[in-house]
């Protein structure tokens, strides 16, 4: 209990001092502080009820350390990312296309948005009995329901941007003669990619939310599979935390990686002034 | 003016245009017929919704006539052509490219020397020397509506069209800028048609400056303002014709 009280009050002068950091060390302390606190009371909430199943802190965190010390966390985290990262890929490589084409020509677009749109509210979950079925239990299942989960905030991302661009972009494209390739390469591209960074952010939040699910339900590996077989086996609660807990931080971890993209020239425009 | 009249260069002829507003066709411009003469400058001078950029997207081809024609050389024009480029108002350089590229945009069929050659040599007579490697966000308005003037005269185009291009300037900017944009013209000659309210800009600017009415858009009067570069703002004719604008634009000048 000691412990809880102490963290409390270094995160509460932590936070009252914060004005006299620097943005940088801001940016990264006062989060720290914070998530103390909720240590904090998570660790209080514990001694208060006396519970036996739900795990401490303590307890969460040391079964961090213990998965870490076996290959299994290493091998979860891995199978995770592997699949997230190729569903993930392919979304990208096919949806930011697909979204150009319905965003810029008016046919494709009466064409193929309803279709998009009532795809769309389905969600990958539904889907894992079809994947199992056409793909059996393993990444290739994965892949296809990251890639269903992906594609359609990537394509529905890229079409807005694109019918956003401003129209004296697209009037100052055709006054010096921009058509076919060279026009998407050079405007509409450009002019939509701002919007494109931030769909792929949603995408990947989606696609993260939606591998642990999978693996819960249809796998046999990954931080999913962690989860629900940490809960089967001997209700392992401080297994089951101690994964979660991963899972929100390499989650963190990955809205880092597709922030940096927001940092090139090529679409700083887009993101200043906020 | 000189003794042999320059021929013509963009000739309006009966051009109207109607805009459809819940099912029904709203005037904007009533027909409207005007002969700009090669190497000319001249304004469009109206109030706000008369139609001067609707007739300025006509000329340049992004927008049909609702009747009438406009011709450019004897050639009716259809669709835009870096023959004859826009400036416009405020954005329309693209903030994805540097300097250097945006000035480039029209120059891709050139050989890379060339290439090299003319923006370099853009980006100096716009007095952007020094900032070909900067992005538009990381410049004053007034550079950013340099790299749209230098992005338009790349080309070397006859037509260039300035839709309000000074608009959102501060004041100060907006007469160097002026002072700037004539040191240019007299250099290339290129026609230039010019879209303000501003009556003191179109008097220091133009060789002619075209009075609209409120909409429907109709001509209300063309004033010759006949005065030298560079010009004296304070002198009796400048005053003359400021009075005669502002008797077209039906606006007293007196408060
Ligand atoms: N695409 C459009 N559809 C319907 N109405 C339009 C369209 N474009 C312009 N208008 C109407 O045509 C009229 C003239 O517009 P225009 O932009 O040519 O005016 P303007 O003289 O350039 O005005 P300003 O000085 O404010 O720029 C306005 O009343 C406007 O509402
Ligand atoms: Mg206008």
């Amino acid at each position: 209990m000691s412990l809880a009280i102490a963290l409390v009050v270094a995160a509460l002068v932590g936070l009252r001092l914060a004005s006299r950091w620097s943005l940088g060390a801001r940016r990264w302390l006062m989060p720290v502080c914070v998530a103390a606190l909720g240590v904090a009371l998570w660790h209080g909430a514990c001694a208060l009820t006396q519970t036996k199943i739900f795990p401490t802190p303590l307890e969460s965190f040391g079964a961090i350390f213990e998965l870490g010390r076996t290959s299994r966390l290493w091998n979860d985290v891995v199978a995770s990312l592997f699949r997230v990262t190729w569903g993930f890929g392919l979304a990208a490589a096919v949806g930011i296309p697909l979204g150009l084409w319905i965003g810029w020509s008016s046919r494709s677009f009466l064409a193929l948005n309803p279709l998009v749109q009532a795809l769309r509210p389905i969600s990958p979950i539904a889907w894992i009995p079809i994947a199992i079925l056409w793909f059996g239990i393993g990444d290739l299942s994965a892949i296809f329901l990251i890639f269903l989960a992906s594609i359609f905030p990537i394509v529905v991302g890229t079409t807005a941007a694109v019918q956003n661009i401003p129209q004296v972009y697209v009037r100052s494209a055709a006054n010096f003669g921009l058509a076919g390739f060279d026009l998407v390469r050079r405007v509409v591209l450009p002019a939509a990619m701002p919007q494109i960074i931030t769909s792929l952010r949603i995408a990947l939040g989606v696609a993260w939310l939606v591998i642990v699910a999978a693996e819960m339900v249809g796998m046999q590996s990954g931080l999913g599979y962690l989860v629900s077989d940490a809960r089967n086996m001997g209700k392992r609660y401080d297994l089951v935390v101690a994964a979660m807990i991963l899972i929100g931080l390499i989650g963190i971890v990955l809205d880092v990686l597709v922030r940096r993209l927001e940092q090139f020239d090529e679409v700083r425009w887009g993101f200043a002034k906020r | 003016m000189n003794a042999a009249k320059p021929k013509p260069k963009v000739v309006f002829e009966a051009v109207a245009k109607d805009f459809e507003r819940r099912g029904e066709a709203l005037r904007v411009l009533d027909p409207i017929d005007l002969v700009v003469r090669e190497g000319e400058f001249v304004c469009l001078l109206g109030p706000s919704g008369c139609g001067k950029s609707t007739l300025l997207s006509i000329a340049g081809g992004f927008e049909p006539p609702t009747a009438g024609r406009v011709l450019i050389d004897g050639e009716p024009v259809s669709a835009p052509s870096p023959r004859r480029v826009f400036v416009f108002q405020e954005y329309g350089i693209f903030p994805w490219a540097s300097v250097w590229d945006n000035v480039a945009l029209g120059l891709r069929a050139l050989s890379k020397e060339q290439q090299y050659e003319r923006i370099q040599a853009t980006i100096d007579l716009v007095g952007l020397t020094g900032f070909e490697k900067s992005y538009p966000m990381e410049l004053s308005g007034g550079m950013k509506q340099r790299v749209g003037v230098a992005r338009a005269l790349a080309v070397a185009p006859d037509v260039i069209y300035m839709d309000e291009p000074f608009g959102a300037l501060d004041s100060l900017t907006r007469l160097t800028m002026r002072a700037e944009l004539i040191r240019i013209w007299q250099t290339r000659r290129p026609t230039i048609l010019f879209v303000t309210h501003d009556v003191d800009e179109s008097i220091q600017l133009a060789d002619r400056v075209v009075v609209f009415s409120p909409r429907p858009g109709r001509i209300a009067g063309i004033v010759e303002v006949g005065l030298p570069h560079p010009r004296d703002l304070g002198s009796s004719r400048y005053g003359e014709i400021k009075n005669e604008l502002y008797e077209l634009l039906g606006v007293r000048h007196a408060i």
